[in-house]
């Protein structure tokens, strides 16, 4: 008696099993075939000299040791990122909240506006884009031609070392749309009795936005914050279109992934490349972690 | 939200010059936000010479000999790369839909030992750089001989590799209400009539959002196709336009900015005429584009 | 044979259990209801007999067969979901439809069936509309319709009627009672209203806390509350307890002093008990003049008029609160002093811990 209905309580889970696993079975085939696997292979790499040609040769820690020591080269890329990455970020974020500040107070043509300032976010990842930005700013581009009107002359601004970096982050700002987006939502959460009640206590409207806007805002710039950041470490497409995949002129728009790239796929060094794939997931796990933790004295959660 | 501009507080100022001034400074900004994409549209139908020499938007003529000579500028044309991108694109919106949805019907509505476990590894795999299985996935495609093959490119969207579409579904599956599959799991249906019958038809805003996301992503992705692609035949449209600018020497900038023009049509389209879904689709997930 | 039988049920989420040792049998054509207060496990049960929640221990038969392990669809089960759960894709018809077609019926048949539940229904011309385009009313009665054409053995309600406005309520409880009539089917149903408890049920389940307080016919809970709780829940407005001193206790009744005076009143309990007792008294069996206790001078604090009658809320002079509904329209204030008696064959007697004076 008892043991039978065991026997079919287990042919119950089994059904649960079955139903839950068969339904995962791509998703497995995904994550361990294409996703768990190599990156443990490619962890194994990263300790390895590799040339897709020969066996992998273990080579302990060596490769670690020389991008923290000797690669004059890594320390361009990482000098190039980080610049970018804590330029574009907080002001392409800046720039989405200002925007959605000013939408938000019930604005006549928000979903116009809301559609215009999104088009270039939805469309900039593309190549094509990549290639405009580079005419815009090239020496007879549209925007030495816009300053010739001002009698300004201006430089090559993606063919200069010292201007290439900022016309990419220039590029990023150029994509605060979603952001925005984003923003508007979270502005939208906020109750409006809030407000009421900050007018009945008499609270200015500058008041009210550094004391019930920012602060109720703040998981919001905070998710954004995460999220772009990530994004722009993991950014390619525009210093290879704008360098023409070298990361030049003279190194200044190599970024991180570009050399990664560079590394793997033009010199073939996947051991190196590999180690370089797991300095960046330590880097952005770091700052991640970092940011969580940091989080706790700026960011306000209800409860 | 329109309707609220309308409303007028007892006992608050408003300045009609506000309201004004608010809607130059935002012109203005669009203005200068749109002028490359339209600088690009413009001269692309520019007689040649002037494309750098005005930074008008009304070109002295209407030329579009650009679009001829950017068509063909390649040995191979660029109706096979728009039609490559095409493949690509629209096998992978397929593979995307279909396994992120039984992935995500799996983790919001099936119970079963190690869901839990499984569910936290997906969102894992959201956060790990691309950069870290691309090496060995370039090794396992190059041993299976799938390098210069589409496969590499649409595969991994048949076996639900976009942990983000998932996380997209789930969140959607989630708020439909769990009595529905209950009535139905009386009414005798398995799982899978549950996601097929109940599910999906359901979920119809998500799974647009999602081809539609899906569609644009791999329209514009780079990267692979970069690595994988080796003869021009097979080509997506994007890495097309990287060898335009390294073929031409730089010289036919009408060809080039016809062909970014065409290139960014499509998204444009969806743009358009789904802007409300992924408009939606952004402020509900928080994602990046 | 019972058509039910619940055999020490119990449910855990976790560690928290939820639902403890139920016992429970129902009988073929039987209403019964399933009452207590929000979150006391009355929709856990009912999912467990649905199989829409694993059983933790115990035994389920329906019929004679032990379901425990039993898929919901093969239970012989109907579900009307409080939110009535239609699918919202799919017509009125659809909606009926669907069990029918995934069990493979013929097409004519499925047909057939929709229509005669749709005509026991009266929603014959709602069959082509989308759930959302009907009223509350009409939705309820097609989750019902859903519950008819499967033809089960048991339907199950799960508080059905808690969406709809009062009025529409009323009328749903009386047709949901007709329908129990003309089909003659086993209906558990679940409420957290023991109005609707009174008026439906053949047999009222109570439960609190996952336990069984008292199973019995609703006049018989009313009459003969097994414990303090069950007297509390039934019965509107709630019935008043009085804290009194249990003087002496038998077989034939029971002395208890209350503010001073001494009242005898017809219940006792075996085991020998004294000292602090609560004494029970409906307020609609508390009155103004003619009952064979009194229970002294009460002074009004509030009095509510609901036109048939009156609620007067008060005091008694040793200060605890009394409530006593009168007949009619009663030309009492604030501040008056009324006199209060009682039947003593209708006050009850509750322990300390609240166990009830069983009827001499
Ligand atoms: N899935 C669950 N997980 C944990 N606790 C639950 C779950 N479902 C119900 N409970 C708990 O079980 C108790 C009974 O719930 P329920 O049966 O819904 O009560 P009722 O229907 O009587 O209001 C509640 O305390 C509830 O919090
Ligand atoms: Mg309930």
């Amino acid at each position: 008696m008892v043991g039978a209905a065991v026997q079919r309580q287990r042919a119950g889970r089994f059904v649960a099993m079955r139903e839950g696993y068969g339904f995962l079975l791509p998703w497995f085939a995904g994550f361990f075939g294409l996703t768990l696997g190599p990156a443990l292979f490619s962890l194994y790499l990263s300790f390895t000299k590799y040339d897709l040609v020969s066996d992998p040769r273990w080579i302990g820690m060596a490769n670690y040791v020389r991008i923290a020591t000797a690669d004059a080269k890594f320390s361009q890329a990482m000098h190039v990122t980080f610049t970018y990455v804590f330029l574009a970020v907080p002001l392409k974020l800046a720039f989405a909240l200002s925007i959605a500040m000013i939408l938000n107070k019930g604005l006549r043509g928000l979903p116009i506006y809301r559609a215009l300032f999104y088009l270039p976010s939805l469309l900039g990842g593309s190549v094509a884009i990549a290639i405009l930005w580079r005419e815009v700013f090239s020496a007879d581009g549209l925007f030495n031609q816009v300053l010739a009107v001002f009698g300004i002359k201006g430089i090559g601004w993606v063919t200069t070392p010292e201007t290439a970096l900022y016309t990419l982050v220039l590029l990023t700002i150029w994509q605060f749309g979603s952001s925005m987006i984003i923003f508007l939502a979270g502005l939208r959460q906020i109750p409006q009795d809030m407000y009421e009640a900050a007018s009945i206590d008499g609270a200015s409207p500058r008041r009210q936005f550094f004391k019930i806007t920012l602060p109720l805002l703040t998981p919001v710039i905070f998710f954004n914050a995460i999220v772009q950041t990530i994004d722009a470490f993991k950014a390619f497409t525009p210093s290879f279109i704008i360098s023409e995949g070298t990361g030049g002129p003279v190194n200044s728009t190599l970024f991180y992934t570009l050399y990664l790239f560079q590394e793997a796929f033009a010199y073939f060094r996947m051991g190196y490349a590999s180690a370089l794939a797991w300095v960046l997931v330590m880097i952005i796990g770091s700052f991640t972690a970092v940011s969580f933790f940091m989080s706790r004295y700026w960011v306000h959660y209800d409860e | 939200m329109s309707e609220r501009a309308e409303e007028r507080l007892p006992g608050v100022q408003y300045s009609r010059w506000s309201g004004i001034r608010k809607h130059t400074m935002l012109c203005c900004v669009s203005l200068v936000m749109l002028y490359p994409l339209l600088w690009m549209v413009s001269s692309s139908m520019k007689p040649e010479n002037e494309i750098f020499t005005s930074a008008s938007l009304f070109p002295s003529h209407f030329d579009l000999s650009a679009y001829k000579r950017g068509w063909f500028g390649l040995d191979v044309s660029f109706g096979r790369f728009f039609l490559n991108s095409l493949i690509v694109s629209v096998l992978s919106v397929i593979g995307n839909v279909m396994s992120c949805s039984l992935a995500a019907f799996a983790f919001a509505r099936l119970r079963f030992p190690g869901r839990h476990l499984w569910f936290s590894l997906m969102l894992g795999t959201l956060m790990l750089p691309y950069h870290v299985v691309l090496i060995p996935q370039y090794i396992l495609f190059l041993n299976l001989d799938w390098i210069d093959t589409f496969l590499p490119l649409v595969v991994p969207k048949f076996l639900a590799c976009d942990a983000f579409f998932i996380f997209l579904m789930v969140q959607f599956f989630r708020g439909i209400p769990r009595e529905l599959d209950e009535a139905a799991r009386i009414d005798g249906c398995s799982a899978w009539r549950i996601y097929w019958k109940i599910m999906l038809p359901l979920s119809t805003p998500v799974l647009a959002t999602a081809a539609i996301f899906s569609f644009i992503f791999t329209w514009d992705d780079f990267f692979a196709p970069l690595i994988y692609l080796g003869d021009p035949t097979h080509y997506t449209s994007q890495v097309a336009l990287r060898s335009f600018i390294d073929s031409t020497n730089q010289s036919d900038w009408g060809g080039l900015f016809a062909m970014s023009s065409l290139a960014v049509i499509p998204v444009f389209v969806f743009f358009v005429f789904f802007q409300r879904l992924l408009i939606e689709g952004i402020a509900t997930t928080g994602m990046k584009r | 044979m019972a058509s039910l039988t619940l055999n020490k049920i119990v449910k855990r989420f976790g560690s928290l259990q939820v639902i403890s040792d139920v016992d429970l049998s129902v009988e073929k054509g039987e209403f019964v209801v399933f009452v207590g207060p929000s979150g006391c496990g009355k929709s856990t049960l009912l999912r467990m007999i649905a199989g829409l929640e694993a059983i933790s221990g115990g035994e389920l038969r329906i019929g004679s067969e032990v379901m425990n392990d039993v898929a919901p669809a093969q239970r012989g089960i109907a579900m009307v979901f409080q939110s009535y759960a239609l699918y919202p894709h799919m017509s009125v018809r659809k909606n009926m439809a669907f069990a029918l077609e995934t069990a493979g019926l013929p097409k004519p048949e499925v047909e057939a069936r929709v229509n005669k539940a749709a005509a026991i229904l009266q929603i014959q011309n709602l069959l082509d509309r989308k759930p959302k385009q009907l009223s509350g009313g009409q939705r309820q009665r097609v989750a019902i319709g859903r519950a008819i054409v499967r033809d089960p053995q048991i339907f199950l309600f799960d508080e059905p009627l808690s969406n709809l406005d009062a009025e529409l309520r009323v009328q749903m409880r009386v047709e949901i009672a007709k329908l129990h009539r003309e089909l003659g089917a086993t209906m558990i149903y679940v409420t957290h209203d023991q109005v609707e408890a009174m008026t439906m049920a053949d047999k009222i389940v109570v439960l609190r806390l996952g336990k069984v307080e008292q199973i019995g016919a609703p006049l018989d809970l009313y009459n003969n509350p097994a414990n303090q709780f069950v007297a509390g829940f039934i019965g509107s407005p709630k019935m008043n307890f009085l804290d009194a001193t249990l003087l002496s206790s038998d077989e034939t009744g029971s002395v208890v002093s209350l503010a001073g005076q001494s009242l005898r009143i017809p219940r006792g309990l075996a085991a020998v008990h004294e000292g602090r007792v609560q004494l029970g008294i409906r307020p609609e069996h508390a009155m103004l003049s003619s009952g064979d206790i009194a229970l002294g001078q009460m002074e009004i604090v509030l009095v509510e008029h609901l036109g048939g009658n009156t609620l007067l809320y008060g005091k008694l002079s040793d200060g605890q609160t009394l409530t006593v509904q009168v007949e009619d329209q009663a030309r009492l204030g604030m501040g008056d002093t009324v006199q209060i008696f009682a039947n003593a064959a209708r006050c009850h007697l509750f322990t300390g811990d609240g166990r009830a004076f069983a009827a001499v």
